[in-house]
């Protein structure tokens, strides 16, 4: 044992998330989740109903996140076809309430389920390639849908869009923004729960395993096709239960809304988020979303803003904004 | 009749018009050491990764303790009791120590669900703490894999290969690289490992120093051929074998 890695342990200890040892209480994170916590409940006691709309998107996009973490954070494959399973979502859980009037908790579990299945079967058939591959066959899958969104008027209304009526339980019926922001709330933070539990089992181990070395996997007894493809099946159900919270608080939905730039976006907010750490998934979502409603006054500007942050992000801090800050942070630490 | 774990009949490997193994044979008898040697290209790690089911033999038959795993997946290998290393080294390189032994213990992880769903299923955690402090590691438990020097590494690898709990460990050059003082604590450590716990080892390795003291048996390939196949002692003197592989180096030495 040398000299020179006893002194360098301590340092790549410091790179690692902090919170996730088992030495000593987190502080800061707990101020942290505190003051986050605090702000959800207050949120729609202080603002009008558009903020809170804008809330209730970049909770979708949360949820968005956290499922595209799972399957390139976690597991490192590069699928492109999140907005497919993201309108699998929407459309499954409107027509749910349109046609069969169901309570909304169970569209929602049936957009997730739904979404998850597909997402399953082509996961089975892309995840034979790898790489660009699995990045070009996933894409053509996410095109592919957005035309049958576009095409199979019956369903899903064609080029004129679905009206979706109010998610109901009961006699009780989601009418506005500030009546869908409890139950997209609570979503969330289910979906970010179950993301951390996930991370945290076995399976995230298999999936990271996988990620970082596929013949070593194999080695350790990890079945790595199946691993894949319940990583990318995981992710399309986070995407299904993003459409439907999406569909509680929305009364309309196009399918342009549902094509390769909002899978970019997602794509975009996990990694100048952070690859490989969930926390980075939620803030990513967050910033993003915010940075994309600023855009929103300058359209024309908004996919050149867009293609210089990740440029910039890609260039400076490859790991994700929050890994650059704490990197920061340590070093500063140290002198 | 010797109780012999691994059985390897009739192996033949073509890749192309290429023949990397031809017609090869080995018993490892359960609880020995057992290296498997010959100059570079001899076909060491292809059979190697045709046991270990990275490889699709051509022909011929793997049994292990009489179960014929010749078709079998090389991921579900580890849940029959066999481990691996990797020549070029393998690790998950951004993960912790700990989380590399942990993934070592993937098979054991799983027992029941409160044990899937936790970090640290209690048994197999301590198991995970025991290896790193048998190979040295503890000290390192937090730091990412690919911060370590290259002999912490091949102890990494060896760690999570045990996590496995295996009967039959296989070994791809395990002193490649390592100074002498690493080698011999490796030697203490195969011996000990095989003597005390029972694991049987098969080997492949280029550093003489490591077979020729700890191995019980050694078999010499080249050019995908067995020539010789005894003891160490049997092997030094086997004139073939000079011929072939020692014949070079002992000219040098």
């Amino acid at each position: 044992m040398s000299d020179k890695t006893a002194a360098m342990a301590p340092r790549s200890e410091a790179s690692l998330p902090a919170g996730w040892s088992a030495r000593g209480i987190p502080f800061v994170q707990i101020a942290l989740l505190a003051l986050a916590a605090a702000a959800l409940v207050i949120l729609p006691f202080a603002v009008t109903g558009y903020v809170l709309y804008i809330a209730n998107l970049l909770l979708v996009f949360v949820v968005l996140c956290l499922g595209l973490h799972l399957v390139i954070g976690e597991t490192g494959q590069f699928a492109l076809a999140h907005a497919a399973f993201y309108g699998i979502g929407i459309y499954t859980s409107g027509l749910a309430g349109n046609a069969f009037g169901w309570p909304f908790p169970l569209s929602m579990l049936l957009a997730g389920l739904i979404a998850g299945a597909v997402g399953v079967v082509i996961g089975a058939v892309a995840l034979r390639m790898r790489d660009i591959y699995l990045a070009l066959a996933t894409f053509a899958f996410g095109e592919a849908m957005q035309w049958v969104f576009l095409n199979w008027d019956r369903v899903t209304g064609g080029p004129n869009g679905l009206r979706i009526s109010p998610a109901r339980l009961g006699a009780f019926e989601i009418l506005s923004d500030k009546q869908a922001y409890p139950v997209v709330v609570v979503m969330a933070l289910l979906m970010l729960v179950l993301t951390i539990i996930i991370s945290r089992s076995r399976l995230g181990r298999a999936f990271r395993a996988v990620r970082e070395s596929e013949v070593a996997a194999m080695a350790m007894g990890v079945p790595v096709r199946r691993a894949k493809i319940v990583a990318f099946g995981l992710s399309a159900f986070y995407a299904g239960v993003a459409g439907s919270m999406f569909a509680t608080f929305s009364t309309y939905i196009h399918p342009d809304s549902l094509g390769f730039q909002t899978t970019i976006l997602v794509l975009t907010m996990v990694v100048v988020g952070g690859l490989g750490s969930i926390a980075g998934a939620v803030g990513g979502a967050i910033a993003f979303g915010l940075i994309s409603e600023v855009l929103r006054q300058t359209p024309s500007y908004q996919e050149i803003i867009y293609g210089l942050i990740l440029i910039v992000f890609m260039m400076y801090a490859p790991r994700g904004v929050f890994a650059f800050i704490r990197d920061r942070m340590g070093r500063a630490a140290r002198g | 009749m010797a109780d012999h774990l691994l059985q390897v009949h009739d192996l033949t490997v073509k890749f192309g018009g290429l023949t990397a193994v031809n017609r090869f044979d080995i018993s490892v008898e359960r609880g020995t050491i057992h290296a498997l040697i010959g100059p570079n290209g001899a076909g060491k790690s292809t059979t190697f990764n045709c046991i270990s089911r990275f490889y699709q033999p051509t022909t011929g038959t793997i049994l292990l303790d009489g179960t014929d795993v010749t078709t079998m997946p090389a991921s579900a290998m580890a849940r029959l009791g066999v481990a691996r290393t990797f020549q070029n080294l393998e690790l998950f390189g951004e993960l912790t120590v700990f989380e590399n032994v942990m993934i070592g213990a993937h098979v054991h992880a799983g027992r029941t669900w409160r044990d899937a769903l936790s970090a640290r299923p209690p048994e197999v955690a301590e198991h995970a703490e025991h290896l790193l402090e048998r190979t040295g590691l503890t000290a390192y438990r937090h730091t990412r894999a690919r911060n370590l020097d290259f002999g912490h590494q091949k102890l990494l690898e060896l760690a999570r290969a045990l996590a496995i709990r295996p009967r039959l460990l296989l070994l791809d050059e395990p002193a490649a690289g390592l100074r002498n003082r690493e080698i011999a604590a490796l030697d203490a450590l195969l011996t000990d490992l095989c003597r005390r716990e029972g694991i049987t080892i098969l080997l492949v390795e280029h550093v003489m120093q490591l077979v020729m003291a700890i191995s019980d048996r050694i078999t010499v390939l080249n050019f995908g051929t067995k020539i010789a196949e005894g003891t160490p002692e049997d092997v030094r003197n086997d004139p073939a074998v000079i011929e072939a592989y020692l014949g070079q180096e002992m000219a040098h030495a």
